[in-house]
């Protein structure tokens, strides 16, 4: 008996804490924002002594606490699953939300209404982490609801701006889409496998899984922004950058991935749904580097790349490789939160500028965030032996080397070197060169908060990739051996990509302007994807109904056809047919001519 | 009959014929009713007292009290339409046509 589950639900309560003191009114006062910083730090030293318990003897746990209520047949309680991906999550999540709170000390400091934004980061730190540890699936949703309903609150953090409103709107009902399946999913479960718990579900191992898979693939769709409900994600910059850097980059969106990880018992059994999963991923990843390619703004370049990683997590699951996948969502979660981080501390030292094309020349008046940003743009394209290296060659070899949908594999080859493209255009047009910026220039990175955050995501950057792969015990076995030319292919295609992209940027400096052409427009629209679907299903859905409703069957049926129809013929017919006018005096006329009339009637009778 | 009384129901014919057959105005229509009216006051008056039937001479003055109160009502009639339409030209009362 050790403290393994003691330890565990200890590092997870702390974290409600500082919800919990709001009930006191202590969350009025400056250190609020310190004091949640300083238990996220706690609870992340606090879950490493159970993740290391479980490096150790691989032991598991489920705890099962509290029972709520039994529906006939059905038991719903509070469980816990600390298993492989919960607990090696856990502190990678902790460890991301502490540097990000850290950083968003610098970053909103001068937000009226900081403690609001640190109690409300808390509360999706809290959900993530119920959805992570969830057993059963009606705790996975209400860990998925909440999260999805704190990136609603804090997406419209500053609700004065429209654009603001309406991205976090588009999330929710992108969202809700995505709800629909998992909704799905959960009644098929309920119906033939009589619970809502993994362990039930697992070991009954129901044969056609084609419908419920496919609603937890929708849900993914849905939360993780795949092609089709994909809008949501670039328009999340609207929220502050740690928003971004915590939920639209490490945490929030993987818990698509993370739902279809935890079903791949089911998984690998489904041929179709693997094809289909590999299929969406490809089409993912690919589109949204394209769409990456032409953007201005470099949130909006950072969240296309988040969904292009997102895409290939997907087509690594649709490979067959759940372990794959989620060893590239932890890695992903170090350096997109710091690419996150060094865009705020761009974006904040130009005085909210967030256009690449009014940056520049940074290289030397900000040489941390230069660092930083280089790095993490190295590990993001899988530098060698950086973090991105160890998860995503390994899914690129894998791919490579398996019995797959060679499309889906052109698909994600080229977008490996697209993500090369669109990093050395952040870098080539937000550090080097001159400075397209005014002159009057409030550039700072003095702040301790922010340099020790990054550098603290900076080290994890470098090092965690392998510090994690070596310490996790081996699970599906990687494919060994491979020709050359495959081991080195995503190498290849990277190198080609960085050299492809600094070449075109060099030439802009060169050549005049000129008209975009119809692929750039493509690329710079989103692919039009949200000003057709935005506009032409709600319009045909509403003009529809409305004729349908009142036309058709108001006016038609209710009305027209019947009751309207005899009265106009009536009234048409017996204009025509009388010859009544109303005129008096041919009333008064005929009635002499009758009188003359029957006088002379009775007085020639004989 | 004697020649006085062929008189008097020729006026009474004449004024039905007014009343019956008229051109624009109602008030004309009107006119002939007293007419009408007027002839009938005469004849009776003059047969009751030519057969000395003293028991029915109560019966011209209510004939013409009646008179009186119908002609009222009539003139009502007519400076409603006057109200509605200025003029009481009978090709405006048409309401009652389909």
């Amino acid at each position: 008996m050790n403290m393994f589950s003691s330890l565990m639900l200890a590092s997870l309560s702390v974290l409600t804490l500082p919800i919990m003191s709001s009930i006191l009114n202590t969350h009025k006062n400056s250190t609020y924002p310190h004091h949640v910083k300083n238990i996220i730090s706690y609870a992340f030293i606090t879950s490493l002594i159970p993740t290391m318990m479980f490096i150790h003897s691989g032991q598991e746990t489920i705890i099962s606490n509290w029972h709520w209520m039994t529906i006939q047949t059905l038991k719903l309680s509070l469980s816990f699953k600390l298993d492989y991906f919960s607990m090696i999550f856990v502190p990678v999540a902790l460890f991301v939300t502490w540097s990000i709170m850290e950083f968003s000390l610098w970053y909103m400091h001068s937000d009226p209404y900081i403690t609001r934004f640190f109690k409300y980061l808390l509360t999706f730190l809290i959900t993530m982490m119920i959805l992570v540890t969830a057993n059963n699936l009606f705790q996975l949703f209400i860990g998925w609801e909440g999260v999805g309903i704190m990136s609603f609150l804090l997406i419209g953090w500053w609700y004065g701006r429209t654009d603001a409103n309406t991205a976090a709107l588009q999330a929710i009902l992108y969202n809700r889409i995505g709800d629909i399946g998992f909704i799905m999913a959960m009644a098929w479960f309920l119906f033939n496998t009589n619970t809502w718990d993994l362990q039930q579900i697992f070991m009954l191992d129901p044969n056609l899984t084609n419908l419920p898979l496919l609603g937890l693939l929708l849900a993914a769709t849905g939360k993780s922004a795949q092609f089709g409900l994909h809008p949501w994600l670039p328009s999340a910059m609207e929220g502050p950058t740690p928003v971004s850097a915590l939920l639209h980059s490490s945490t929030m969106v993987v818990a698509g991935v993370f739902l279809l990880i935890r079903f791949h018992p089911l998984m690998e059994n489904n041929k179709t749904i693997q094809s289909l999963t590999l299929c969406l991923g490809a089409i993912t990843t690919l589109f949204t580097a394209i769409c990456a390619l032409t953007q201005n703004d470099i949130k909006k370049i950072i969240a296309f790349s988040t969904s292009s990683q997102l895409g290939l997590m997907i087509v690594t699951i649709g490979i067959n490789q759940p372990y794959l996948a989620f060893l590239h969502i932890c890695t992903h979660a170090f350096f997109k939160a710091m690419l996150f981080m060094c865009s705020g501390s761009i974006i904040h030292s130009l005085n909210d500028e967030q256009d690449i094309r009014k940056m520049g020349g940074l290289f030397n008046a900000m040489p941390f965030t230069t660092t930083s940003l280089i790095i993490g743009s190295l590990a993001l394209t899988g530098m060698p032996f950086l973090t991105g290296f160890y998860s995503k060659d390994l899914i690129i070899e894998t791919a490579n080397t398996s019995y797959t949908n060679a499309w889906a594999l052109l698909m994600t080859l080229i977008a490996t070197s697209l993500t090369a493209v669109y990093s050395t255009r952040i870098i080539f047009f937000a550090l080097l060169g001159q400075p397209r910026f005014l002159p009057l220039t409030t550039i700072n990175e003095n702040n301790p908060f922010l340099i020790n955050s990054i550098k603290r995501l900076l080290i994890g950057s470098i090092f965690a990739g392998f510090f994690i792969s070596n310490n996790i015990y081996p699970t599906t076995i990687p494919e060994m051996t491979m020709p050359i030319y495959m081991k080195l292919t995503a190498l290849t295609v990277t190198i080609l990509g960085f050299t492809l992209a600094l070449e075109l940027s060099l030439i802009t400096h060169n050549l005049k302007p000129e008209h975009p052409t119809n692929m750039f427009k493509f690329s710079n629209l989103l692919g039009y994807y949200p000003t057709i679907m935005h506009r032409l299903p709600p319009l045909a859905n509403l003009s529809m109904s409305q004729k349908s409703a009142s036309l058709l069957l108001d006016s038609i049926w209710l009305e027209n056809i019947l009751p309207k129809s005899i009265s106009q013929f009536q009234m048409k017919t017996s204009i025509l047919i009388s010859t009544q006018k109303g005129q008096i005096k041919l009333y008064f006329l005929s009635f002499l001519i009758t009188l003359t009339l029957s006088m002379l009637l009775f007085n020639l009778h004989e | 009959m004697s020649l006085a009384h062929i008189n008097i129901f020729l006026a009474f014919t004449v004024s039905l014929m007014g009343l019956l057959m008229y051109r624009s105005h109602l008030m004309s229509s009107l006119l002939c009713l007293e007419g009408m009216m007027l002839s009938l006051f005469v004849m009776a008056t003059m047969v009751v007292l030519n057969t000395h039937f003293t028991l029915a001479s109560m019966m011209p003055i209510i004939l013409l009290v009646f008179a009186a109160c119908e002609a009222a009502l009539g003139l009502s009639l007519l400076v409603m339409v006057s109200n509605t339409y200025g003029v009481d030209h009978v090709q405006n009362l048409n309401l009652l046509q389909c």
